[in-house]
């Protein structure tokens, strides 16, 4: 019986907590030239291709919460990505992939406890730099 | 006479030397999305492919979804493409304001094959049936991702 | 001595094994009825969503060549088929797939793991059902 203790106190907790873990980014944008566009998929517009790009930013979790080197995708796309289509001078990147580590909510607070253990974090995004043919 | 344990655990073994050559597929499956085009004009348009009508986008989203399969039977949990990641999908577009998330890309990460949850049955009956007690689990993950659009017409 | 000569003769078998794998798989694309149509992308068509699906194979691969359970693409694509019609579909868009792959020189190592090593293939995509003229349309997803 006393084996059962410990999981179903873990399964508890962690059902408490929750198991969805949602990250967004808020990049509004479109392809009227006034911003530089993402897209995650293709454009109906005619486009020139410039390159692909991939970055990855690496750095680490502390309290389980704070990310002070900014490893999601907000971060990812709006401070990575696109000062780089700026650089090649592309109009915005298409087929944008992303990807983020996301930790469980029981994991985030754990480590808010056990704060001497720091969590690794990383964000990578890639994509296709476009120049729109106007 | 072979001890009926000690036969159970040899007929294990050989299954457990077969099975990966002859190999094991583990299916998963989510409920439809949004059709194409979508004429009733409700609800969040959900799709993996692109937006029917011009748009613009609002932004990024990724979910993961965790849960653990228990003793091979019983799922616990967010590690289902349906229900809360379909679900959270279409807030996350209702709270920026969007019609739609659309590209949407998805990946079961460590989904079980119908031999796993038996041998993780197995063992856990035969767990409980020596006194120790151990149920065994399994952690299971789903990343979703996605565009969030509003439609401009 | 030996050492820097086994680490040598390793630099070497690296070399003239190179370091890429490739692997393609022969999918069905006509939107003939006779077999579930597969595409990476978007179709232009009218179509009704039926779900989302993932097949997964698991095996292991006998000295990086020999995979007797399936588990390239070709294997992967194949298992997907008869599951479109399952579910009513007449195809499979936006299609993504990963297959576990190894290099020559990680076959040849594999000889230290007994000659077994893993192997595993997933596809993943959106069934659709093409819509026949004159059907009526069905109500939101969600």
């Amino acid at each position: 019986m006393r084996n059962l203790l410990v999981p179903v106190v873990v399964l508890a907790l962690w059902a408490g907590t929750g198991c969805t873990t949602i990250n967004v980014a808020q990049i509004p944008s479109d392809r009227s030239g006034k911003e530089i566009f993402l897209s995650a998929g293709d454009i109906p517009e005619p486009y020139e291709t410039l390159g692909v790009v991939q970055a990855t930013r690496s750095g680490v979790r502390l309290f389980g919460f704070l990310d002070p080197v900014g490893t999601d995708i907000q971060a990812g796309l709006r401070d990575v990505l696109i000062p780089q289509i700026r650089d090649m001078g592309g109009d915005g990147a298409i087929n944008v992939r992303f990807h983020q580590i996301q930790y469980a909510p029981l994991t985030q607070v754990v480590m808010a406890v056990f704060f001497v253990f720091p969590l690794p974090s990383s964000v990578t995004v890639s994509g296709e730099v476009v120049k729109l043919r106007r | 006479m072979m001890e009926p344990r000690s036969l159970t655990t040899r007929l294990l073994l050989l299954v457990a030397a077969v099975v990966p050559l002859i190999g094991c597929s583990a299916v998963v499956r989510g409920q439809r999305l949004s059709d194409r085009p979508d004429d009733t004009g409700r609800g969040v348009y959900l799709s993996t492919g692109g937006s029917p009508k011009p748009y613009r986008t609002l932004g990024f989203v990724q979910v993961t979804g965790e849960g653990r399969t228990v003793a091979g039977m019983v799922d616990v949990g967010d590690a289902g493409l349906d229900g809360v990641i379909r679900g959270t999908l279409a807030q996350e577009a209702s709270k920026l304001g969007g019609d739609g998330v659309i590209h949407i890309e998805f990946l079961d990460e460590n989904p079980q094959t119908d031999y796993e949850r038996l041998q993780q049955a197995a063992q856990t009956v035969n767990s409980l049936a020596s006194g120790q007690g151990q149920v065994e689990q399994r952690r299971r993950t789903v990343v979703v991702t996605g565009e969030i659009i509003k439609f401009t017409q | 001595m030996s050492r820097d000569l086994v680490v040598a003769a390793a630099g070497l078998a690296a070399l003239l094994t190179g370091c890429t794998a490739v692997n393609t798989a022969y999918v069905p694309t006509a939107r003939d009825g006779r077999d579930p149509f597969i595409t990476s992308g978007n179709i232009q068509e009218p179509y009704q969503s039926l779900g989302l699906l993932q097949v997964t194979r698991k095996g292991v691969i006998i000295f990086g060549a020999i995979d007797p359970a399936g588990t390239d693409l070709n294997a992967g694509f194949q298992e997907m088929l008869p599951r479109i019609r399952q579910m009513g579909g007449d195809g499979l868009i936006n299609v993504r797939w990963n297959q576990t792959q190894y290099t020559a020189l990680a076959r040849v190592f594999s000889i230290f793991l007994l000659g077994m090593l893993p192997g595993e293939v997933t596809i993943t995509g959106e069934v659709v059902r093409l819509r026949r003229p004159g059907e009526p349309a069905r109500g939101p997803s969600l």
